[in-house]
């Protein structure tokens, strides 16, 4: 998105570890309740939720930590908290001086030493640090979309120039990339149709999502083992992993259950559109489908058009354009 | 027990302090010892709950464990079983045994009992030992605190007056084929010089003749024992079926769903280490002597459970381990082929069911024989046709050992294996073992509980794939595979 919105965060799921998730009133958060920032007048412009911590960012370039993992730190772009890693992309200390991406252990408070670093050098990595909006290149892409950065090591890891990543999502054991035209690429595991390339393969390197090919897409999110990507018209594609409903696809275990779970989540969203959380059909006689290997078309409630989406392991969060 | 369940389980007090009496005694004990893996917000977690549980806060306990559970069941379904750290496993027993317990809490409640040891099960299952494997002592005490075993409702039925089901699988003649040679009590040096060396197979006769499963194990007894316990099942005929799945429920239902009753599904307790589980029936079975001559160490030897009804059969496949098949109750039909006709047997591509062949109909067998219990018989030997040649050619683990083929037409076998050098908890793929590292392949070594067998099954109803062979291909034979996931606990 070219423009930064300047709106409220709101978080809601498991907030078992006071990830300062709305009031973080008892382990839940069932609606999307205000988000405290750090401080009066904070301008938060990057949340990246962990499964037992949150990292947020302010305009300001102040990091912050809660959850389990506290702490916070100056001079920072952007933020990627993982539960084995924490990355954020610092200014480099004097001005003019290259920028740093560092990966710090969530429990060292970002103090001491980070576990890793690696300093910006070309000249696309240092124009996109620099430039503009912190969205344009969020972590785990890096800036100049020259590689990407990992929960496991190896930590850096390049990426294929004429792949022109806009914008890069790792799910628990594959990666999705959006690319400048809108086109989807996927590698990584596969056991669970999460790629869709309509096998159970895993792929080495990143491979075209020929299913989606010549539809443009806007907005790609991984969960842990499934997918979903948002057309510029405003359709969600899923595939991968339904075992838990994740997909909106008739699952076996929301029937024997006969309600909607809600998992963990922490993912926020912005204050104004509408926010659905996507967990299971009832009553569908069709068949039970565990796993989506392509991807399949989700038509939303009323018709709805989709701007965003987002996935936590087990499940997954749109949010719909306002109605007009 | 004779116990009216409309009134508070009596004894209900001391079934929570026979279960606390398990547990270490203090708080810090309770902990598990955890490496690096466990990352900082589980680490936390886990104290937090053990902080709760020993402050009887039994709810947010429960709570706490459940998000225990989550987490740590999503860490088991990453990557490989094989590399599955087993700090992951503990950690998801450990969620087991505060849920379980906590369960307990409330006196009277006999469905929370029952629940409790299904979530123990769980915990068996999928989990790693804890505290002195303590889960098998919960287990146990779980299960002598609810009402008996034995199935509620009609009179026993006695196995041979249950109806024949017509399920179209003729009993395959055994006499035009090669028989498996028999022998009585070989010496080991003979057995290893004849048969284990060489590769050939071969049926020992008398070897198991003592063994107190063979006069114990009926219907009825395995339901006292282990009625209330929870097994994977595999619902379907075949694993290459589009409508093959795996679920779990407990050994009773199981029994009553599809081993009594005329179920139109095919359910089959297959390649379970109920002996792990339940280690009531594992004093009924011994471990035969001719396991010494395997490479690896005795407690690497796995035993597993193949429980089901007539009708069951399993594709062509290539075991990973070499093995013993030992027949307790009814007869299997197994027909074999040896490794050196791999090619001819058109094993699967795709490195999931790489170990089984895509045929469904044989022409001309090598050698079959029919494994009934406790019975001697003698077959015609007959000269094996040559085979087809093969029109493409695949890679294959080169371990040298049998194809096995095998098909089911009653219940209960029970096989346990020589030992390997790895672990052995690896299922029915080639190149699951370090000693296949040559087959180019890395498919699964399988989670006890993988998803992927299940979700084959269901792809196919979408009508997905021209390129995976599942829905053109089907075959004979006695299966090694895991099992997947149904809800966690």
């Amino acid at each position: 998105m070219a423009e930064e919105r300047r709106g409220s965060w709101f978080g809601f799921g498991f907030c078992g570890f006071g990830q300062a998730l709305g009031s973080g009133r008892g382990r839940q958060v069932h609606s999307p309740e205000p988000l405290e920032t750090p401080g009066p007048g904070a301008d938060v412009c990057r949340v990246s939720a962990s499964w037992s911590y949150t990292a947020i960012v302010t305009r300001g370039g102040q990091v912050q930590l809660s959850g389990a993992a506290g702490g916070a730190a100056g001079g920072c772009r952007d933020a990627w908290a993982s539960e084995a890693l924490l990355v954020v992309l610092r200014a480099g200390p004097a001005v003019g001086s290259r920028p740093e991406l560092q990966a710090w252990a969530p429990g060292s408070a970002l103090r001491g030493e980070p576990l890793w670093t690696h300093t910006l050098v070309s000249e696309a990595e240092r124009e996109d640090a620099a430039g503009g909006e912190p969205q344009a290149r969020a972590l785990p892409l890096l800036p100049g979309a020259r590689a990407y950065v990992s929960p496991r090591p190896p930590f850096y890891r390049p990426l294929a120039p004429e792949l022109r990543a806009r914008r890069l999502e790792l799910g628990g054991e594959h990666a999705l990339l959006l690319d400048e035209a809108g086109q989807v690429f996927s590698w990584g595991q596969g056991r669970h149709g999460q790629l869709g390339h309509g096998t159970l393969e895993a792929a080495p390197e990143p491979r075209l999502l020929e299913a989606l090919q010549g539809l443009p897409m806007a907005e790609v999110a991984a969960g842990g083992w499934h997918s979903v990507c948002v057309s510029e018209t405003g359709d969600i594609y899923v595939w991968g992993w339904n075992e838990s409903g994740q997909l909106a696809l008739p699952t076996r275990s929301l029937a024997e259950d006969g309600k909607t779970i809600s998992r963990e989540a922490g993912w926020p969203s912005e204050g104004d559109s509408d926010v659905r959380t996507v967990g299971s059909e009832d009553g569908a006689p069709a068949p039970f489908i565990a796993i989506q290997p392509f991807p399949a078309l989700l038509d939303l409630p009323w018709g709805a058009e989709a701007a965003q989406a987002s996935c936590g392991s087990r499940h997954t969060a749109v949010v719909t354009k306002t109605c007009t | 027990m004779a116990e009216d369940n409309r009134e508070p389980l009596a004894g209900a007090g001391a079934l929570r302090e026979a279960l606390w009496a398990l547990l270490p005694p203090t708080k810090e004990e309770l902990v598990p010892e955890l490496g690096e893996k466990v990352e900082l917000g589980m680490a936390r977690l886990l104290q937090e709950a053990t902080e709760l549980f020993c402050g009887g806060r039994r709810s947010e306990c429960l709570q706490a464990s459940e998000a225990i559970l989550d987490y740590s069941w999503e860490k088991l379904n990453t990557g490989p079983w094989r590399d599955v750290h087993k700090d992951w496993r503990r950690v998801y027993a450990f969620g087991c045994l505060l849920k379980a317990v906590c369960l307990c809490d409330e006196p009277g409640n006999a469905p929370a009992v029952a629940e409790a040891l299904k979530v123990c099960d769980m915990g068996l299952l999928m989990g790693a030992a804890i505290h002195g494997d303590i889960l098998i002592k919960v287990a146990a005490i779980l299960q002598a605190h609810l009402p008996s075993g034995k199935r509620p409702g009609p009179a026993r039925q006695q196995p041979g007056t249950k109806k024949a089901r017509n399920d179209g699988v003729p009993v395959p003649d055994v006499a035009s084929e090669r028989p498996v040679p028999r022998l009585r009590c070989p010496s080991l040096q003979h057995f290893r010089k004849q048969f284990l060396a060489p590769g050939r197979p071969v049926i020992l006769e008398g070897v198991v003749d003592q063994w107190p499963c063979m006069t114990k194990w009926s219907l009825e007894y395995i339901q006292e024992v282990a009625g209330c316990r929870t097994v994977p099942v595999e619902v379907g005929s075949r694993y290459t079926d589009e409508e093959w799945s795996q679920t779990l429920m407990t050994v009773n239902e199981f029994i009553s769903k599809y081993i009594r009753d005329e179920s139109r599904d095919v359910g089959y307790l297959a390649q379970h280490q109920l002996f792990d589980q339940i280690p009531e029936l594992k004093r009924d079975i011994s471990i035969p002597d001719y396991c010494c001559l395997g490479d690896g160490e005795e407690d690497e030897i796995t035993i597993n459970a193949w429980f089901g009804p007539r009708g069951t059969v399993s594709p062509l496949h290539q075991d990973p381990q070499q093995n013993f098949l030992v027949q307790v109750i009814g007869r299997k039909y197994i027909r074999l082929y040896s490794p050196q006709e791999s090619e001819a047997l058109y094993p699967h591509e795709t490195h999931l069911l790489h170990n089984t062949s895509q045929v469904r109909r044989w022409q001309q067998p090598r050698s079959s024989c029919a494994l009934c219990a406790g019975l001697q018989g003698h077959q015609q030997p007959r000269r094996a046709r040559g085979l087809a040649s093969a029109r493409r050619s695949v890679d294959l683990s080169p371990l040298g050992k049998r194809v096995i083929s095998g098909h089911s037409p009653s219940q209960g076998g029970v096989s346990t294996g020589p030992p390997s050098p790895t672990r052995p908890s690896c299922r029915g793929l080639p190149g699951a073992q370090s000693d296949a590292g040559t087959c180019g392949l890395q498919p699964d070594a399988a989670l006890p509980w993988h998803p992927e067998r299940r979700d084959i099954a269901v792809r196919c109803c979408q009508g997905v794939l021209g390129k995976f062979t599942l829905r053109s291909t089907q075959g004979d034979g006695d299966a090694g595979r895991p099992v997947s996931p149904g809800a966690e606990c």
